[in-house]
């Protein structure tokens, strides 16, 4: 018999040609019969696999099979065996791809209102839109002024029959038609447990009042529906039976079975907040009334107050994180904490040594963070911003002056500078490692930053290193040293220099040095960066200068290094890594004849640095990254791994959806995600011990025990309230996985298993391709219609609203996030 | 599979040398890392088992001078008016022989002895709270290296344990630890589930790198998957749907790989702690012996001491002693966190293919409270106090891990293992007025284990090798102990014990000869070893200070 068999695949609309697949055949004896086992390796972004035949050669080919599964076919065949066969793979459409990578990197991950909104409005504009980041709207950090009605829904359990009401501390909400009902969501059809919910009947006997909320009376005059609402008003913080307005359930409440709590809140600028909930560890809700859940404005004002703690630091970075429309701003300040790394405990630490007692530093600490982190902020907000920019706000930073001990440098006299700051700025802030400096050169710019110190100043002159100590004191009558200490000082720390301490010599940076210690000329730019930089001298040579004049060493010293050809490659490979993959290298040779995309990528991202006017905008350089060819197609698309963070937040945002009511399906307070954070890798923001900043690669942070805290984390935030396990993620991570569901597939959608595996594979994994996910849908479908035990049990057999019917789906979601590939993004 | 390119992998070998550090080769093919790894750490040795280490870290700098005592040096008494251990009348450190284990009789305490313990090279003893230590010093396992710290040394804590943890003293700008950097060598750092394990609340400097991420547990019984519903079932259902997608394949990314592996490994750690009996419930780990000639806590119990006391009902002592001595139990009350993490260490090395595991123990910086108030009028000295209280979580540590690697060795023997002790720096010889000692410089470093070359004694129960170093009259181990204030040993005021070696010099030993790295990847692993001026390998001057060193202690 003749076996003709060309296996050739011939890509139909590929993201990238090339990438075809080829098959491998086998001759297979199946009952007797003679059948052709054909099997390929998966490809990436395929939507669907065809198997075609052609009969002969210039014949043409027709589909044969369609969607193999396992990736293998095995075809019965004639009485000869001739025959040309190939498979061709359709490929996500390209800008879907790229739609979805860049959803990925330079967005917490995608929502699925962001997912259909960059599908519809395309790639190219959602790019555009990102980078020209002050047009989008955005005011998170915005108390709402306007106030109005706004509803909050949680489920949890029954776990007694007591609800309490109660606020953290003295202030007053108006409340108005409380409900609760059996099972998930409440559509209005279903019986409400409690009584009086909606205040139309006088308080009592209904509603106890504790007695620091004996205040509280019914309102005729700011009321949802009906003709009166809760007045609630509190005198002290509450927390039980006894400090809370409460009601005893008749009759009570199962602990075993799911609740519904609804309500409507007046919205108000109060800080106090307010916690709803039953007795034990059943539903709760708790939050302020600024007029969204979790909304970063209270705790932003608190950090422009300096009253703010690190938790609250950090639950304001990952509230924004989640909800900013603004997302690669979001993804660029974290880059750059995480670049220019300052450790909050240091900082803490110093001015506890400054007389100030608890919770004082701590709350200095906090500021000198968010000080810095705010200044990027608006740098990045402006269109020609450069990476000097950038570098100038780290270098002013009280908390980087702190960190790599420029505080306590001095170069004044006989004294020998710290060289930390020095090294750090060569070894990870601008150069990299033994990228054009060497020891000497470490020393010299070390004496550049003495005299960078702190001092407690005007508020007004918070950025003015020139100016004097503040002598606006507290309490003016004290006496004696007493008057001017620290703690009776009214003013910010901020950058001061020191004319007393600094080394005014004249400094010589990037010259070449012989043995004997005398100075030769400038060094010059390596030859493999090739032009326009090899060759270039690039020496620096500072002027002695005295006084306030000293402080230009710094800024000189700054300019100087910004642009650097070393920088501009230690820059780009960074960036590169973070937005594209974790393969990019330091040292390139550009001039020899061998390249690869990563290293033109490199050299056209230098480029565009040394071309822009003023050089170094980030802007355009982000452009070259995002529009590469690599960025766009497969070798961008799922190459990297989440970092906890990322992690943290992309499984909040993958479910993430408005609902019906003005609830979001998928929310957290922030504060519950650093246990997370810390337990998977001890990524502890704003307070990195080592200077290099968190790893960006998967070797980083994937190992067996890190796995099972990401595993704990997903199924943990998916829980309903009060399931042991719900610390993980914290008892505040709340995901409505039925209110996202039912808003795409409508009531009855929810049914069926099917169309709940398809949906939630096309939200967890968009850059996949349909095709590739068969092994998953088949699992996700398995899990949805089987019970605990393991009997099967269609989802549509279970009543939508149960406990049941949620638990599973819950599960379910759970189940994909726990898988291998929503580890990538 | 991940094939690195063959011209880039070339280019990467011929710029570093083909045996170079694995941390800087990316893209490596994961089962080729421990192909490529030199040396045999995390290799079976001749006996088919992993040599393995465990580290204690002693945070707060632990007063070496209290732990292994200079009592031939009268200077020690007059520094230390409150805080000086009396020499034994009746076996005085003076004496030579085995090391001196004083047996609590019936009615006494289990540390009630009020002297120093005689570690029988004529000049040294331990503080009487280390009595534990005793059995395994005359076993020949035990190494007691004084004077150990390192150039321009730091007294700051924060600064000096990075030092220690990276490996890398006056470095600031250090990035991983030295552990780290061992187990990077040994290939098996991205491909083993668990090479290095920190028992703590968070993975500590000295395990933490960018390459790969090492494991550390709080709480080992929460390591298992959460299901919704938290039921058994639920769960059986995860794992049951869980399996084929991680066996579903997929087209090739950079990670999948990786990520391949380590939930293979997740999935296998799962089953193993599974198995692992952490629970309180399983912890019957005893002494084979009545521990401390204590028949009747034996009888009573039903064999000696517990292992790991966690609770008063597994802390071994005199129940019958009367009053509520602190001493009535061989460790304090309060160490039993310590001792449920050293049990899960204990657990780990000898049940996986952890390399590495450690702890911390938190506590000493004793600038006051070193000694018991009581005492002070009984001019005992801190025979009590809060040092005491430490000290004997260490001693009845390293009598303990001897028994139970030995008794209930499994995948680890005590021949396979070494303890090591780590502390940022020592404290001041001169006591303060507060009762205590502040920082310093040198400190003891302890080195266990069953391939510790310690003490032997000799045919005429005289000494043929001591297990103390650098704390010995004359003609013990190279270098003597000059006694007196203004001698030699005492630098800068009387206050500072000089040092005369590198801890980096122990480790390294420890790295090389006991785990198995070659001399150039010891070299990787810390920093400077190969240079002349550091004389980390061998005896001479460390340039930085011009301070003479004796290179490596020959204990392992």
């Amino acid at each position: 018999m003749g076996l003709v068999m060309a296996l050739v695949a011939v890509p139909a609309v590929f993201a990238d040609p090339g990438s075809a697949p080829s098959l491998s055949a086998s001759l297979q004896i199946v009952d007797g019969v003679e059948r052709l086992g054909l099997r390929f390796n998966p490809q990436p972004a395929i939507e669907a696999y065809e198997l075609q035949a052609s009969p002969g050669l210039g014949l043409p080919f027709q589909p044969v099979l369609v969607g193999p599964a396992d990736f293998q076919w095995t075809v019965s065949l004639g009485s000869e065996i001739t025959g040309l066969y190939r498979v061709e793979a359709r490929g996500l459409d390209a800008d879907v791809l790229w739609g979805t990578t860049l959803l990925h990197r330079i967005a917490y991950g995608p929502t699925p209102d962001e997912l259909d909104r960059v599908r519809q409005i395309g790639p190219e504009a959602y790019l555009q839109e990102q980078i020209g980041v002050e047009e989008v709207p955005e005011t998170l950090d915005v108390v709402n002024a306007s106030p109005r009605w706004q509803k909050v829904v949680v489920t949890g359990t029954g776990s007694s029959s007591k609800l309490y009401i109660y606020m953290d501390g003295a202030g007053d909400a108006y409340l108005d038609d409380l409900r609760l009902v059996t099972g998930v969501g409440d559509d209005g059809s279903k019986p409400n447990l409690l009584r009086n919910g909606d205040f139309e009947a006088p308080l009592a006997p209904d509603w106890t009042l504790s007695s620091n909320l004996v205040s509280s009376a019914r309102s005729a005059s700011i009321v949802h529906s009906g003709a009166a609402s809760l007045h609630l008003v509190s005198t002290e913080a509450g927390e039980s039976q006894s400090s809370s307005l409460f009601q005893t359930i008749t009759p009570p409440l199962s602990a075993s079975q799911t609740y519904t709590l609804s309500y409507w809140y007046w919205t108000a600028d109060q800080s106090a907040r307010l916690t709803i909930r039953l007795s034990g560890s059943g539903i709760s809700s708790t939050h302020d009334l600024s007029g969204s859940q979790n909304n970063p404005a209270p705790l932003f004002g608190k950090l422009k107050s300096g009253q703010a703690t690190l938790a609250d630091l950090r639950a304001w970075h990952v509230l924004r994180a989640v909800q900013s429309p603004r997302q690669l701003h979001e993804v660029l300040r974290q880059f750059l904490e995480n670049h220019f790394v300052t450790e909050f405990t240091k900082t803490r630490d110093y001015f506890d040594g400054r007389g100030y007692d608890s919770p004082l530093p701590e709350r200095l600490a906090v500021r000198t963070e968010f000080v810095e982190n705010q200044r990027w902020r608006e740098a990045l907000l402006k269109p020609g911003v450069t990476f000097h920019d950038l570098l100038k706000i780290s270098a002013e930073s009280p908390a980087m002056i702190v960190y790599l001990d420029t505080v306590t440098s001095r170069g004044d006299g006989k004294y020998v500078a710290n060289e930390n700051y020095a090294r750090e700025l060569c070894e990870l802030f601008c150069f990299g490692v033994d990228n054009g400096y060497d020891q000497q050169d470490i020393v010299e710019i070390s004496k550049v930053w003495t005299g960078w110190r702190l001092e407690l100043l005007d508020a007004a002159n918070e950025f003015n290193p020139l100016a004097a100590r503040s002598t606006n004191y507290v309490n003016p009558a004290v006496t004696g040293s007493a008057l001017n200490s620290n703690t009776n000082v009214v003013g910010v720390w901020g950058f001061k220099y020191r004319t007393d301490r600094h080394n005014n010599a004249a400094k010589h940076l990037f010259h070449e040095w012989d043995t004997s210690g005398a100075r030769l000329g400038g060094k010059r730019v390596p030859d493999r960066f090739g032009p326009p930089w090899a060759g270039r001298d690039y020496s620096l040579t500072l002027p002695a200068r005295s006084g306030n004049a000293g402080m230009q060493d710094g800024y000189d010293t700054l300019r100087h290094m910004a642009d650097q050809p070393f920088t501009q490659e230690y820059i780009s490979v960074k960036l590169c890594r973070l937005l594209v993959h974790d393969g990019f290298e330091h040292g390139y040779d550009f001039t020899d004849a061998e390249t690869s995309p990563e290293e033109e990528l490199i050299h056209r991202c230098m480029t565009v640095w040394e071309t822009s006017a003023p050089k170094g905008q980030l802007r355009p350089i982000l452009q070259t990254i995002l529009r590469s060819d690599l960025f766009r197609g497969n070798g961008g698309s799922l190459q990297k791994v989440k970092t906890p963070l990322e992690f943290a937040v992309g499984t909040i945002r993958a479910l993430r959806v408005p609902l019906a009511d003005g609830s979001s399906s998928s929310e957290t307070d922030g504060y519950g995600l650093a246990n997370f954070m810390n337990r998977a890798g001890r990524m502890r923001l704003f307070d990195r011990v080592e200077p290099d900043g968190y790893p960006e690669d998967a070797a980083g942070w994937v190992s067996a025990g890190t796995l099972a805290e990401r595993l704990r984390f997903v199924t943990s935030a998916l829980m309903p309230a009060g399931m042991t396990g719900k610390d993980d993620a914290g008892a505040n991570t709340r995901v409505n996985v039925l209110g996202v569901l039912q808003s795409r597939l409508g009531a009855e959608g929810v049914r069926d298993s099917g169309r709940v595996a398809d949906l939630l594979l096309q939200m967890l994994f968009p850059a996949e391709g349909k095709a590739n996910l068969e092994a998953y849908r088949k699992v996700a479908v398995g899990f949805l219609d089987t019970t605990d035990g393991g009997t099967a049990s269609p989802l549509s057999s279970l009543t939508v609203g149960s406990t049941a019917h949620d638990q599973r789906i819950r599960g379910a979601a759970a189940l994909l996030m726990s898988t291998q590939r929503f580890q990538e993004q | 599979m991940n094939i690195l390119s063959r011209r880039s992998f070339l280019s990467h070998a011929t710029r570093m040398g083909l045996g170079a550090a694995l941390a800087s080769l990316t893209d490596v093919p994961l089962v080729l890392q421990r192909a490529l790894a030199e040396g045999s750490i995390g290799r079976p040795g001749p006996n088919g088992r992993v040599r393995k280490l465990l580290f204690l870290f002693l945070r707060g700098a632990n007063d070496g001078l209290n732990t292994v005592i200079p009592v031939g040096d009268p200077a020690y008494y007059s520094s230390r008016p409150h805080l000086a251990i009396p020499d034994d009348p009746l076996q005085p450190a003076a004496r030579i022989g085995p090391a001196i284990f004083p047996e609590s009789g019936n009615t006494a305490g289990i540390y009630a002895h009020p002297y120093t313990l005689s570690l029988g090279n004529g000049f040294a003893g331990l503080h009487p709270s280390l009595k534990f230590l005793s059995p395994v010093y005359n076993a020949g396992d035990l190494a007691l290296i004084h004077r150990v710290g390192y150039p321009r040394q730091s007294r700051s804590h924060f600064d000096s344990q990075a030092y220690w943890e990276t490996g890398a003293p006056s470095s600031s700008g250090a990035k991983d630890g030295l552990l780290y950097r061992a187990m990077l060598e040994s290939g098996l750092a991205n491909t083993s589930p668990l090479t290095g394990v920190t028992i703590g609340t968070s993975l500590p400097m000295i395990l933490r790198g960018s390459k790969a991420a090492m494991m550390n547990i709080g709480d080992p019984t929460r390591y298992g998957l959460l299901s919704i519903p938290n039921t058994a079932a639920a769960k059986a259902k995860l794992s049951a749907a869980l399996e084929p997608a991680d066996r579903a394949r997929f087209a090739e990314k950079r990670d999948r790989d990786l990520l391949e592996l380590q939930y293979r490994n997740l999935s296998g750690t799962l089953d193993l702690f599974a198995d692992l009996k952490f629970a309180e419930a399983d912890n019957t780990f005893r002494d084979d012996v009545a521990t401390d000639a204590d028949t009747d806590w034996a009888n009573a119990n039903g064999g000696g001491y517990f292992l790991f006391p966690t609770t008063n009902d597994k802390n071994g002592g005199w129940k019958r002693a009367s009053g509520n001595r602190a001493d009535k139990y061989v460790v304090p009350t309060s160490s039993y966190d310590y001792f449920t993490r050293l049990k899960t260490a204990s657990i780990l090395l000898n049940n996986t293919d952890a390399i590495v595991s450690g702890v911390s123990i938190d506590g000493w910086d004793t600038h006051s409270n070193q000694v018991d108030d009581r005492n002070t009028a009984a001019g005992l000295g801190a025979h009590t106090g809060s040092h005491a209280g430490l000290l004997r979580r260490v001693g009845w540590t390293m009598y303990a891990l001897q028994k139970y690697f030995t008794k209930y060795s499994s995948r680890c023997h005590w021949d396979d293992l070494v303890v090591v002790t780590l502390s940022e720096f020592g404290r001041t010889s001169i006591e303060n007025s507060d009762g205590g000692t502040d920082h310093a410089e040198a400190s003891v470093m302890m080195v266990a284990g069953g391939g510790v070359r310690g003490f032997q004694p000799d045919a005429l129960g005289g000494v043929k090798r001591t297990g103390v170093w650098n704390c010995g009259g004359d003609g013990d181990h190279v270098v003597p102990w000059v006694t007196g204030p203004t001698g030699s040993m005492f630098r800068a005021s009387g206050r500072y014990l000089q040092r005369n070696t590198d801890y980096r010099s122990v480790l390294g030993r420890i790295i090389r000869d006991h785990l198995g790295a070659t001399q150039p990847q010891l070299d990787r692993i810390i920093p400077g070893y190969a240079s002349p001026e550091d004389s980390l390998a061998s005896k001479g001057v460390q340039s930085r200070d011009n301070t003479s060193v004796i290179g490596e202690p020959e204990v392992v």
